[in-house]
């Protein structure tokens, strides 16, 4: 294994937990964790060796979800709205893991670029410059949409 | 005059965001001002409770695991040929091919061999198969959606693929796509299997495959040829 494949399984399990944030599904997250892997390795050549691995396999895999999320809407105009994800609640309920599943609901009730920006920070613990350099906006943006993502979150956990 | 502290400064203070001196002036006041008190105690324990709960997918390892009892064409080639197989090759030992299949490996429920597999006379494809095999990169979206390109030993390029029905490898012979590895799409339980997101399936190309996976350029120099050896 080299340098680059290192680097990139070290990485693996936090972007799995990301893809967790990004898409509040444990079966959509683990096929964007493995997208976003291959992608990853097919396009190591525009990865600049010295720069951040990290910022930059998260940015294909919310790229990658962007398109996702896009090729479903186009999708669903033509097909009955899906009953995704209400089975794959309902597993990870049975898994004992009813807190991250009712945390995953809470993330979904977000805007797209709230949950994003809480999702880098709050649960990934980038900082406020690495989350911008994902997202490719301004620090001030990524700023605002992080605060009303968190007063979002806040109102709907106490029941508001 | 400094500027007022505000929810976004609380945030950015539990966030470690802020230098020494604003961060000592957001914690004086925090510690004095009862409602940036009780704003300050909502964040840290929201973060608190994501981190509880997502925490701990980090901390589950996404490496291959080697134990998958498998299909191997290479197995059952040694079967029919009267020759012992070769060992089982470990999963990072081809590279790319392996690395690429890392995710898939783990995520997808290993130990199980429901796979048909190669023995000798192989089969043709739906044409609606085969064209997307003829047509699409790896990684387009569509009914079909192609993992990955490379040649096998002989010369011949091979595509692993994820159809609504049947997952698996086929390869282009000169009367068009033959497959070599399929399985059933849905794995038990119903849940929907993504291309390569299966240790059989990833075992079969390992057997099969020379070299490295092809790259977009490759894949599109070999589309250009038909995919002809």
């Amino acid at each position: 294994m080299d340098e680059f494949e290192d680097a990139l399984s070290s990485v693996l399990p936090r972007l799995r937990r990301f893809a967790h944030g990004l898409t509040r599904d444990p079966a959509d997250a683990d096929d964007l964790t493995q997208r976003t892997a291959e992608r990853a390795l097919r396009a190591r050549g525009q990865w600049q060796t010295g720069t951040n691995l990290d910022a930059w396999a998260y940015r294909i895999m919310r790229n990658l979800w962007i398109d996702t999320v896009r090729s479903r809407k186009r999708r669903d105009k033509v097909m009955a709205p899906a009953e995704e994800g209400r089975d794959v609640g309902v597993a990870a309920e049975a898994e004992g893991k009813a807190e991250l599943h009712f945390l995953m609901r809470a993330l979904e009730r977000l805007p797209d670029e709230q949950r994003e920006a809480v999702a880098l920070v709050m649960i990934e613990g980038l900082s406020y410059a690495e989350a911008a350099e994902v997202l490719e906006i301004p620090a001030g943006t990524l700023t605002s949409r992080l605060v009303r993502g968190r007063q979002a979150l806040a109102r709907i956990l106490s029941g508001e | 005059m400094a500027e007022p502290i505000d929810e976004t400064k609380v945030i950015a203070w539990l966030d470690n965001e802020l230098g020494p001196e604003e961060a000592a002036r957001v914690e004086q006041a925090v510690a004095t001002n009862p409602a940036l008190a009780a704003l300050a105690e909502t964040h840290r324990a929201m973060r608190a409770r994501f981190a509880a709960a997502f925490g701990p997918i980090a901390s589950e390892p996404v490496v291959p695991r080697r134990t998958a009892e498998v299909v191997s064409l290479a197995a059952v080639r040694a079967a029919r040929s009267g020759q012992p197989p070769s060992p089982a090759r470990r999963w990072w030992v081809p590279g790319t091919i392996a690395a690429s299949l890392v995710a898939g490996l783990v995520i997808g429920q290993l130990g199980r061999s429901d796979g048909i597999s190669d023995r000798g006379d192989a089969l043709a494809l739906a044409p609606s198969l085969s064209r997307a095999l003829d047509t699409q990169l790896s990684g387009q979206e569509g009914p079909v959606r192609v993992a990955l390109s490379f040649r096998a030993a002989d010369g011949t390029y091979c595509r692993s693929f994820a159809a609504s029905h049947l997952s698996g490898v086929a390869c282009r012979s000169d009367q068009g796509w033959r497959l070599r590895y399929a399985a059933p799409a849905a794995a038990p339980g119903g849940t929907y299997r993504m291309a390569g997101n299966d240790p059989a399936e990833a075992s079969a190309i390992a057997a099969m495959i020379a070299g490295e996976p092809l790259d977009a350029a490759g894949e599109r120099a070999a589309r250009a040829h038909g995919w002809r050896r």
